[in-house]
């Protein structure tokens, strides 16, 4: 053989990458439009990931706003020994990696855990413990700021009017109401688009804790492209529709 | 005979370490509107402050018409309103904002006509009070502020100068809103401002501030009859 038969063309490489090339976007459109499919179709292990979803972030939700919003109120409204390492805190665990959340409440729920007698490990209200509290400092640190940033003149304003201690209270907190509804969105938008705290501590068992964080990583894994696509699509539809409100309520309050 | 709206004595009012409110003695008439005059920090807004409750002086006592203050301001509050120098609207609609003061008082019948009566006495008509706060314009938010005092019929009704950063028409319409407040219901102003045309709209009576003193008192009662 001859030394130009053992040296590939270089007309022949530019051949194959342009087919590889067009290969890949075959594959990517038809998983795209399989991904779209399954939606239409109402496949049910999408729809499952969609309502473990729906019900582990409102669980989450209800209790980190139950307890975040009156509280970030609080260290924003009030004056009190220790404020300030509190703020520090509590804006310093914004940045917690939801890793590190699940590992630690793993820690807690296993069986061999304080409380595993709870059985909360591998169940959408586990779950919701870890979600919680990577919300939490969301919704603290992001009310108490919408609190402080209310207009120097409001409290001024309302002794004017006559209002006394409570009146006081809940008109600030009234008047912050825009900026604490962002706080809760933003805390929305991290519990739904995380997988650390879903795939530890709920283990991504299928029509029970698969969430679609969870399956699209899964899937992915599997090189199922069309079930990601699938799931990537509503998770987008929901970054979207966050973000429209968010826009819309800053808008307003820019007004 | 009537007690003054305030008896000022030896009241002093500090801020950050620094006196910037020492009064011997003032008597306040509650027979008619009153003016305080003096340039910047001669400490006109400090003193409107303490009068209205929102400031604590550091010494001193205040009594308000014959009865002393301390320990009672927040009930005090209900008998006197301050509109602040730069005013603030409620993220709320007009009417929120005008009937707010009502509502923290438990009123909770007729709310409507006084809103509507308040807001035609400052020149605004009734369909302003579906209008929110950021569809106003500077001299409209002034009025509504103004409004929202007026409703309440306090006894005394202190301005901190009213007429700042509002045009001729809109100060006119703000004269007029406070005279009429005074002859219908009796509501004593107390104004504060640098606008000497538009106090002499409201009354010749003048208090003159320096330095956080009263260097001046008037007590000419030919105002407004």
């Amino acid at each position: 053989m001859s030394n130009d038969e053992q040296r590939p063309s270089p007309g022949g490489n530019r051949v194959r990458r342009a087919s590889r090339e067009v290969n890949a976007l075959g594959y990517l459109s038809e998983g795209f439009l399989q991904g779209i499919s399954l939606i239409f179709s109402m496949n049910e292990e999408v729809w499952s990931a969609v309502s473990a979803t729906l019900r582990l972030s409102g669980l989450s939700m209800a209790v980190t706003l139950l307890i975040g919003v009156p509280l970030g109120f609080l260290l924003g409204y009030c004056s009190f020994p220790g404020r300030g390492v509190l703020r520090v805190v509590v804006d310093a665990l914004l940045s917690i990696p939801t890793v590190v959340v699940g590992l630690l409440v793993y820690a807690f729920i296993s069986n061999r855990g304080p409380l595993g007698s709870w059985q909360l490990l591998f169940t959408i209200p586990g779950m919701a413990v870890g979600q919680t509290i990577l919300a939490l400092p969301i919704v603290l640190s992001l009310t108490a700021s919408a609190v402080e940033n209310t207009d120097h003149r409001l409290r001024s304003t309302l002794l004017t009017l006559g209002a006394r201690r409570w009146g006081l209270l809940f008109s600030t907190l009234r008047e912050a109401r825009h900026q604490i509804l962002l706080a809760a969105l933003t805390a929305y938008g991290r519990v739904t688009a995380e997988v650390g705290v879903s795939m530890m501590l709920g283990g991504n068992i299928k029509w029970h804790t698969r969430t679609i964080t969870t399956a699209i990583t899964l899937e992915t894994g599997k090189g199922e492209f069309s079930a990601g696509i699938a799931l990537g699509i509503l998770l987008l539809a929901f970054s979207l529709l966050l973000n429209g409100a968010l826009s819309f309520l800053r808008r307003r309050d820019a007004a | 005979m009537t007690p003054p709206l305030y008896e000022v004595r030896d009241l002093v009012c500090s801020y950050q370490g620094k006196k910037v409110l020492g009064i011997e003695r003032l008597d306040i008439a509650a027979d008619g509107p009153t003016a305080f005059v003096g340039h910047n920090g001669s400490g006109k807004s400090t003193l409107f402050r303490a009068l209205a409750f929102l400031l604590k002086p550091e010494s001193g006592s205040l009594t308000f018409l014959g009865r002393p203050t301390e320990g009672h301001e927040e009930l005090l509050r209900r008998d006197v309103t301050m509109l602040l120098q730069d005013p603030y609207l409620l993220r709320r609609s007009v009417f929120e904002n005008v009937a707010y003061g009502l509502r923290a008082r438990g009123e909770r019948r007729g709310i409507e006509d006084r809103v509507a009566e308040v807001l035609e006495m400052v020149g605004l008509s009734a369909d302003f009070a579906g209008r929110e706060w950021y569809q106003l314009s500077g001299g409209e938010s002034r009025r509504v502020s103004l409004a929202s005092r007026l409703v309440l019929r306090t006894k005394a009704l202190l301005l901190d100068e009213p007429t700042a950063n509002v045009d001729e028409e809109n100060g006119f319409l703000i004269a007029e809103a406070v005279k009429n407040a005074w002859l219908r219901w009796g509501v004593v102003p107390l104004v504060a401002s640098h606008d000497l045309p538009w106090l002499d709209e409201v009354t010749d009576r003048r208090v003159h501030m320096k330095r956080g003193r009263i260097v001046e008192a008037e007590v000419e009662t030919d105002f407004l009859l």
